[in-house]
């Protein structure tokens, strides 16, 4: 069911940090696309800049963070270039947000019922009674127990994960188009976190949305996503269909990331470990940013940055990778 | 041990401290300000063009002469003189002395009674909290001129009036330590909380290390920034009060006057046109204590953590 | 088998809620009445730590396996119950007594940002202990011991006049290893050591553990919510529920045949890079706040099992024919 021009389009987006001493660049170039009820996981390690592209999508980059360069393009419509005013429709309506920590979307001091009727009314016109029955019946869709209770409880009465449904239900509020959810289970027990993980892939499907899911855990992205973006140092260095990443990873990064799972190593031996740490963006190296860590690193990669390259249908930005594909290209020709 | 201090320097030119004050420009002002202050009030004797102390030196022909510019103005004596013939500067630069002395003394008086209460308080907690605290409180709920009045009528009836001339200086520095010290400790206090749930102080802990130990060594240089602060603002804190104190006459003697006194002293002649004897100490003080809260809260904004994470 | 290295025996810890005499008091119906609430972090935890093994404590937030790794390393004192190390009890230890055994029992915390004193420089944090628990050393027996142990934690020996700010996380975390390993331990309690860590560099601390096990012959009482971490690591697994044991195996065992229900469902919520749908054990509602206890089993509540005799009779452990012992009324009369 793919339509022409994707819900979400993501085009050389640069986010840069102005900070003393210049400018960091926390984004370089990324680019991506986010299908109607398309489910994408974003992975990477603290410092990749995978929050800061969560943020930048509604257009969010608070002060002293701005966007530099570039496109985020909602159905043609470019939110980079919106007014405040324009992106306070988008935001919340056709864009939800779920985040990490759920007392950054609710506030403690209101209960549930008139934060939700709040953020209803604050989009559309319509009577209290009318966006009470809204909230009640998006509670019920998050699987809530006793939702008419619930509407009159404040946050902290609720556990940890209940709020958490909560803020699914929040999200789910305005039928919006697109959800990002930016480490929506990593404050949560593993149990609750399965649970939480589920129902949110289930209303993705059921209603259409499409989810867009940041995480360092590479097994939650396998679980719910179709296809995932890898980042490294601000760059977007693998993408592709999720199935074939995980089982197949073209960039050292993303196989040194999955081979160090301790799942993938033989009990008890020593697990399979990148040397080194995600470069800090006040020195990233020249080249591409990988290159100090890397097994294959050569004068090429320590000086220029790679371009993508296909290989299946995975764009890498490895030099390693386009050499190989180079190769085999070369020994086909020669066999034919 | 060259190396040492050069790369301590080095640290402190790359610190956020120094990068902060460059740019501040009302922190710099203020800094050079109370640094031509102190500089003047410490080598007072080197720059007074005489000494106030000495009676010897002081005409009672020259009083209430008028400052320079005014009908009247000897040359000699630039800024006046006051209603006993002594020159306006130079008293002015041995009562910044005196005023100075009495704020930092003070301080320091206050710092040591906080510091040790307020980490005694906050890393023993429970009893020992609740009664040190309590005894703040007490502290807090007399005021610093009733403490004053008090320990002044006791230190001069038991020292008669010639002696305690001679130990007004550490008197005030008692009373305004004194009052002044829960201050500190409640900071201390609130800090030592925060920084005792760290897991370096369970660490110290797991090392077997004494809790003297922890609490000096671990702790306390911890909590140094926020003590910083508010010291700077207790200086000014206590030259007010010293200041206020001496003005009521529950001071500094006009023997050996502060800036307080001098505001006193010439208050009585200011009905009679001598204004510049109450006029430029007050101007003198009032400088003196903005400066050091200027530089109090640039201080406070670039160490809050909140605005600073390192 | 010979006689343990750790012993906890009958392990009770309570924090008091309910604050000073004049704050339980309350006014109720024309009486006052004095109420006293606490906290059951850990309920009667008996544990064995033998010479060389590594016996994870695993868990959900709130279960009791930090208390339990702080009250063994004498942090906190136990409400009852003995801890025993070598044979001698050292829970009632006080003053110069305990010293012996702070220089056998080293801990490793969780927050490598917050465990390292922010005034004190690498040289002087690994200084430290080595003067305090080995007087009889010159300077330079000490410096050469803070070389020694820096280089075995695969930090430059040259970095020594640094502050811990200027090192990233897993640096760090290796910098508190090293300290923990200057007083030459025999004994380690990791508390969380890699939760607070990225998966690249987990995967290096883990490394690093496994390592200074192998050279210096360190017993471990590893603290973890991560069973994936714990399936590498761990020798034996003891499985945590409010306060309580459920169960207790070797890791094989474990993992291969899981016989408390509780630990069905932990096992089945590990996100795993194969699935390509969270696929778990479904619990019903969740953990109850350890304030009160629910009677008998403590996971009847959400136990697709409970019975009756759940609610009403704490279980004890038994040990079943593959040696696992747990603490299940439906294991125990063979309806599980």
């Amino acid at each position: 069911m793919k339509s022409d021009t994707p819900l979400l389009e993501v085009k050389n987006l640069d986010v840069r940090f102005a900070v003393r001493g210049g400018d960091l660049t926390a984004l370089r170039g990324i680019s991506f696309s986010l299908d109607k009820g398309e489910r994408l996981g974003l992975v990477g390690e603290s410092g990749a800049g995978k929050s800061v592209a969560a943020f930048s999508i509604l257009n969010l980059i608070a002060r002293p963070g701005y966007i530099a360069g570039g496109q985020i393009l909602l159905e043609g419509k470019d939110l980079a270039a919106m007014s405040e005013r324009e992106l306070r429709k988008i935001r919340g309506n056709r864009i939800a947000m779920i985040f990490q920590d759920p007392m950054m979307t609710l506030n403690p001091v209101l209960t549930i019922g008139t934060q939700m009727v709040e953020a209803i009314k604050a989009h559309r016109r319509i009577s209290t009674k009318a966006a009470r029955d809204i909230a009640l019946d998006k509670l019920r869709k998050v699987q809530i127990p006793s939702p008419e209770k619930r509407l009159d409880q404040y946050p902290h009465e609720l556990s940890g994960g209940m709020r958490q449904r909560v803020i699914i239900a929040i999200a789910l509020l305005l039928d919006p188009e697109i959800i990002v959810a930016d480490e929506p289970t990593t404050a949560l027990d593993v149990t609750i976190q399965a649970e939480i993980m589920a129902l949110l892939l289930d209303l993705c499907e059921q209603e259409n949305v499409a989810l867009m899911l940041i995480t360092h855990d590479l097994g939650v992205v396998s679980q719910v996503t179709q296809r995932m973006l890898v980042m490294y140092s601000g760059r977007i260095i693998e993408q592709g269909p999720t199935r074939e990443i995980i089982n197949d990873a073209q960039h050292p990064y993303t196989q040194g990331l999955i081979n160090a799972l301790p799942q993938m190593g033989e009990p008890g031996a020593r697990l399979f470990q990148i040397p080194g740490s995600m470069p800090s963006l006040k020195n990233v190296p020249t080249g591409c940013p990988f290159h100090p860590r890397c097994d294959f690193a050569t004068d090429q990669c320590r000086q220029t940055m790679p371009e993508y390259v296909r290989s299946g249908n995975v764009d890498v930005a490895c030099y390693e990778v386009s050499n190989l594909i180079e190769q085999e290209k070369r020994m086909q020709e020669a066999g034919s | 041990m060259t190396t040492a201090t050069l790369s301590r320097w080095n640290r402190f030119r790359e610190s956020f401290l120094w990068y902060s004050f460059k740019r501040d420009k009302v922190a710099i002002a203020s800094f050079i300000v109370l640094l031509l202050m102190v500089f003047a009030a410490v080598f007072a004797p080197l720059f007074a063009p005489t000494n106030p102390y000495d009676l010897a030196q002081i005409d009672i022909m020259n009083s209430e002469l008028p400052p320079v510019g005014m009908s009247g103005a000897d040359p000699a004596f630039p800024l006046g003189t006051d209603a006993q013939g002594r020159d306006m500067l130079s008293t002015i630069l041995y009562g910044t002395r005196v005023s100075l002395l009495i704020g930092f003394g003070a301080v320091v008086l206050q710092a040591v009674l906080g510091i040790l209460f307020g980490l005694l308080a906050g890393y023993m907690g429970g009893k020992v909290d609740s009664i040190l605290m309590r005894i703040a409180d007490v502290q807090l709920s007399f005021s610093t001129l009733m403490v004053a009045i008090i320990v002044g009528a006791v230190f001069k009836a038991s020292f008669g009036n010639l002696m305690f001339g001679e130990i007004a200086i550490y008197m005030l520095i008692f009373i305004i330590g004194v009052a002044e010290w829960p201050q500190i400790a409640r900071t201390v206090r609130a800090s030592v909380l925060a920084e005792k749930k760290k897991e370096y102080v369970d660490a110290a802990k797991v090392m077997g290390f004494r809790t003297n130990r922890i609490m000096f060594r671990h702790i306390l240089p911890n909590t140094l920034s926020p003590i910083f602060v508010i010291a700077t603002v207790q200086i000014a804190n206590a030259i007010i009060s010293e200041a206020a104190l001496s003005f009521l006459g529950l001071g500094m003697p006009e023997t050996q006057p502060s800036l307080g006194s001098l505001i006193k002293s010439g208050f009585d002649y200011i009905q009679s046109g001598s204004w510049w004897i109450t006029l430029i100490p007050g101007l003198v003080l009032v400088v003196l204590v903005l400066v050091i809260n200027l530089l109090g809260d640039w201080l406070r904004d670039v160490m809050n953590p909140r605005l600073y994470k390192g | 088998m010979t006689s343990p290295l750790v012993e906890i025996r009958g392990l009770e810890k309570r924090f008091d809620l309910s604050g000073s005499l004049l704050e339980q008091i309350t006014f109720k119906g024309g009486r006052f009445q004095r109420k006293q609430e606490a906290v059951h972090a850990i309920n009667g935890v008996d544990l064995q730590v033998h010479k060389g093994e590594a016996l994870c404590v695993v868990g959900e937030s709130g279960c009791g396996k930090s208390t339990v790794a702080r009250t063994v390393m004498g942090l906190l004192s136990p409400s009852a119950g003995e801890v025993h190390y070598d044979g001698q009890r050292i829970d009632n230890l006080k003053g110069r007594d305990v010293l012996p055994y702070r220089r056998k029992m080293q801990m490793i915390f969780q927050n490598p940002y917050a465990s390292l004193n922010p005034r004190m420089t690498i040289q002087q944090t690994l200084e430290e202990p080595i003067h305090f628990h080995r007087p009889e050393l010159s300077r330079d027996e000490v410096r050469g011991k803070v070389q020694e142990v820096m280089a075995s934690v695969g930090i430059d020996p040259d970095w020594g006049s640094r502050f811990g700010h200027e090192f990233s996380g897993g640096q760090r975390q290796r910098i508190a290893i090293a300290r923990a390993l200057a007083v030459d331990p025999e004994f380690i309690v990791a508390d969380e050591p890699i939760s607070a860590l990225d998966v690249s560099i987990q995967a290096q601390v883990l490394n690093l553990l496994m390592e200074a096990q192998e050279t210096r012959n360190l017993t471990y009482l590893f603290i973890t919510h991560d069973l994936a971490v714990v399936e590498h690591f761990g020798t034996r697994v003891a499985v945590m529920y409010l306060g309580r044991v459920c169960e207790l195996a070797e890791t094989k065992t474990l993992f291969a045949e899981p016989r408390h229900p509780y630990t069905q469902a932990l096992l089945s919520a590990i996100p795993k890079l194969e699935d390509d749908r969270p696929n778990y054990i479904r619990l019903q509602g969740e953990v109850p706040t350890p304030v009160n206890l629910p009677s008998g089993c403590v996971f009847h509540g959400r136990c697709p099992y409970a019975n009756d005799r759940c609610r009403q009779q704490i279980p004890q452990l038994i040990t079943t024919d593959s040696g696992t012992q747990v603490a299940c009324h439906a294991v125990e009369e063979g309806r599980l």
